[in-house]
């Protein structure tokens, strides 16, 4: 039982970062009704960003690596911005998707290209401490994570529904075309979307190579395929959902690692979600 | 032919239909009218089965419709246009007509194989009838969208046409329409009646639904509040009152 | 010559995986799924020739009908999800088939040997060509057969009013039910015979290269399937193979000078051709 609760709670903290790449994909999917199916790859080609601080900073501490990381994400969502959605007429519903798989491509390569392949060390934050809470230990590294995630979460909804910015990009998800009406640069919100994703991504990057410990570019296709599920388990467009959904998959996912080994572990993850596609196929909560 | 008793329709709170008794007879031109909002395109939709009804029921040839879904009942015979276009934009005049040929009397005369895989020849002439009832014999391989928005209208008749339906619903044919073309229209319309297919006709502009429907009912709110002959209607103070409002 | 046929018999494979995709597209069916049909026609057709002894072309009929069969059982549950989370529920999907091959063991003794299916180390020694001596012109030309024959049938199809309403139903659903086309029927054949041809695909893929295992079978396979009819154009069958000729032909070889920086094309190219001609090659969806 306690190993149980241990694997929970340890996947709820790792589940924050899933939160995180679900909440780009749901944003984006709201505001836009579009897929950026680079988004994942480009969280974890802005974490490798991060690692450039060192090349120019050698002792850098860890939390430039992640502000460079930060950085990074929303220079690299804006670069999305443009490739798959700027100049494509959004009547093609096709050809965004498919530049974005070019993108998710190009990112891929980029990072095998300029790491030869190499996995790279990622800094940690507080990674020997261990906090012990009763019978559990908490992972200080871990807790650093959720934390993080928490207060960019919390950033993101005061964005979203207490600045003006946050009130034009409701509007333009609702009613496109009225918002332009009304005076809305409906680019230019489109593009501080894919910026904001991309910071939060950029984030959400650094948090998973830094609980990790080394970032390879084999993470981008299951990070791409489990930000997906959350999206989808939280319902598409809904952010308390992909946060609900994140956390949610990320205790599971942890549990039944412990319980039945790495391989059979994504074959339960895409059976919750099979779950929810066929009993609550609009996810958890409503857009 | 068609019955509806008690209909309602909600929309969370909004009432879109409620409690609406309408009896439309074989043969009839029935016209539907009310100011907007009061529930005339919601009450096609659900009779052609695009909502579930929230209460009460709808009956054709003295069968209930619940449950049936939309192409079984255009298969049942119930045929409607939509007052937004909503042509297949992508694929030509003749294909559009084509794609909605699925009366069942058409189904039962050509075998499976032939309906589906089969070419253009077999069912050319029964196309070419409908084309030129619609006078669209010379767009025949023009893409929809590239219509003109009169000639869109027209396509969408004949796409309605194109199943043999039994009950025609007509949702707004008229709106954007010039005097002639609703001219034209009417005679359309007069000649479909004459053919023995049934109408009920949302509409309105009233040029059209008076010189065309035997009867009209009127709709406020999602009720019913009056029904009679054109001449009645018109003459109907709560009608006028309805469109106009005030004391 | 030996490498401009092994070309070909690329070509050739890759356009069957196309294809398969190309009929499901046209209904506004967004699947990712089209790379697990081509696995499960593989290792069925390569079981069915190694451990069964049979013909190759009956293994590859069985490859079909296997095909065929899952994607008819997938193609009901698909109906229930909307839009582009048919995207997220076929990835998964198709991830969820690589994970089953992944730990499918299925060996048999053949004299001193063992063969079949095992596990991650994949399936080796499918070498029915081999055995009964054929040329690799041969094989291509074999190949090339059933290339023609599944282009001519979806002509076919295109040319008909199946072909009609295929369209008709990807380009609104509501107008399509309307009329009288029963949606249900319509998406699930479609998505049936894609599986058909997937699966035809994945079984001469099978015994062409002689070696399987899971990680062919993975999502950059599946983003092939659909990227060759969206870049090559819905409007005939013609774009998807004008688009796997542009792809493996001039991308692939072609720019082998490049070394491995190819690679990186590949996704830069994607990216282009979707803002300079978001229809495709061939243009738009009019047959």
């Amino acid at each position: 039982m306690l190993d149980f609760l241990q694997a929970v709670s340890d996947g709820l903290l790792f589940g924050a970062t899933y939160a995180l790449i679900g909440i780009g994909f749901t944003l984006v999917f709201g505001v836009m009704h579009k897929l950026n199916l680079a988004y994942a790859a480009a969280s974890i080609g802005a974490a490798y960003a991060g690692l450039l601080i060192l090349q120019v900073a050698a002792g850098a501490p860890p939390w430039a690596v992640f502000l460079c990381a930060f950085l990074g994400g929303g220079v690299i969502g804006w670069l999305v911005y443009l490739t798959c959605f700027h100049f494509i007429p959004l009547s093609n519903p096709l050809a965004p998707l498919m530049s974005t798989v070019g993108m998710l491509l190009l990112i891929d390569e980029i990072i095998v290209h300029v790491t030869a392949g190499m996995p790279q060390n990622y800094p940690a934050m507080f990674d020997d401490v261990m906090l012990r809470v009763g019978e559990f230990t908490l992972r200080g590294d871990l807790l650093l994570v959720a934390g993080v995630s928490v207060v960019c979460m919390i950033a993101l909804l005061a964005l979203l529904y207490r600045t003006r910015l946050g009130l034009a990009t409701r509007a333009v998800s609702q009613q496109p075309v009225a918002a332009q009406l009304c005076g809305i640069r409906v680019a230019q919100v489109n593009a501080m979307t894919f910026i904001v994703t991309g910071l939060l991504g950029g984030i959400a990057g650094a948090l998973i190579g830094a609980s990790v410990g080394a970032l390879s570019p084999l993470l981008t296709t299951p990070l791409t395929v489990k930000g997906l599920i959350v999206t989808v388990i939280g319902g598409l467009g809904s952010i308390p959902g992909a946060i609900v959904a994140g956390l949610l998959v990320g205790a599971f996912e942890n549990v039944f690692q412990q319980f039945r080994g790495v391989t059979e572990r994504d074959l339960y993850v895409m059976l919750l979600l099979f779950a929810f596609l066929v009993f609550r196929p609009s996810g958890l909560f409503k857009p | 032919m068609l019955e509806l008793k008690g209909l309602s329709r909600h929309f969370g709170g909004v009432r879109a239909i409620d409690g609406l008794d309408l009896t439309v007879r074989k043969g009839e031109i029935v016209g539907l009218i009310g100011p907007n909002g009061s529930g005339k395109s919601t009450t096609v939709n659900v009779v052609a089965g695009l909502f579930p009804a929230s209460a009460g029921k709808v009956f054709f040839e003295g069968k209930g419709l619940e449950g049936m879904p939309t192409h079984k009942r255009l298969q049942a015979g119930i045929a409607r246009t939509f007052q937004n276009i909503r042509l297949f934009g992508q694929l030509s005049v003749w294909q559009n007509l084509w794609v909605a040929q699925n009366a069942p009397e058409d189904h039962a005369r050509r075998g499976f194989f032939a309906r589906w895989l089969g070419g253009q020849s077999g069912v050319r002439a029964e196309i070419a009838h409908l084309l030129e009832f619609s006078g669209l014999a010379h767009k025949q391989d023009e893409l929809a969208a590239n219509l003109a928005f009169g000639e869109q209208r027209r396509l969408e008749l004949a796409r309605a046409l194109a199943a043999k339906p039994k009950l025609l619903l007509l949702d707004e044919p008229a709106a954007g329409m010039n005097s002639e073309e609703i001219g034209q229209l009417r005679d359309r319309i007069l000649k479909l009646r004459a053919q023995g297919i049934t109408i009920l006709l949302i509409e309105h502009v009233m040029e059209l639904v008076m010189g065309v429907t035997d009867r009209i009912a009127v709709l406020n709110f999602g009720q019913k509040i009056a029904e009679g002959s054109p001449a009645e209607i018109q003459a109907n103070p709560l009608v006028r009152k309805a469109y106009l409002g005030g004391a | 010559m030996d490498f401009y046929y092994g070309l070909a018999q690329t070509v050739g494979i890759h356009t069957l995986l196309g294809l398969s995709a190309y009929i499901v597209l046209l209904t506004g069916q967004v699947t990712m799924a089209q790379a697990a049909f081509f696995a499960i026609g593989a290792y069925a057709a390569g079981m069915l020739t190694v451990l069964g002894g049979w013909h190759i072309v009956p293994a590859l009929g069985a490859g079909a009908v296997f095909g065929a069969a899952t994607a008819c059982a997938v193609g009901f549950p698909a109906l229930r999800v909307k839009g582009l989370m048919l995207v997220v529920a076929t990835l998964a999907f198709g991830e969820g088939v690589r994970l089953f091959f992944f730990n499918f063991d299925y060996q048999v003794a053949k004299g001193e040997i063992k063969v079949g299916p095992l596990g991650g180390e994949g399936f080796r020694q499918i070498r029915y060509f081999q055995e009964h001596g054929w040329s690799t012109g041969e094989v291509m030309l074999f190949i090339w057969v059933f290339v023609i024959l599944s282009m001519a049938a979806l002509w076919w199809f295109d040319r008909s009013r199946y072909g009609a309403v295929l369209r008709a139903v990807g380009e609104d659903e509501l107008a399509a039910q309307s009329v009288g086309v029963n949606l249900t029927a319509v998406k699930v054949s479609a998505m049936t015979v894609g599986g058909a041809v997937a699966g035809i695909g994945g079984g001469l893929y099978a015994h062409y290269t002689t070696h399987i295992e899971h990680a062919n079978f993975n999502v950059l396979l599946a983003t092939f399937a659909i990227a060759y009819p969206i870049v090559g154009g819905l409007k005939n069958v013609f774009g998807t193979l004008a688009a796997v000729i542009f792809v493996q032909a001039f991308l692939i070889e072609g720019l082998r000078f490049l070394g491995d920086w190819r690679n990186l094309l590949f996704g830069a190219l994607i990216v282009a051709a979707m803002n300079l001609r978001p229809q495709g090659f061939l243009g738009g969806r009019r047959a």
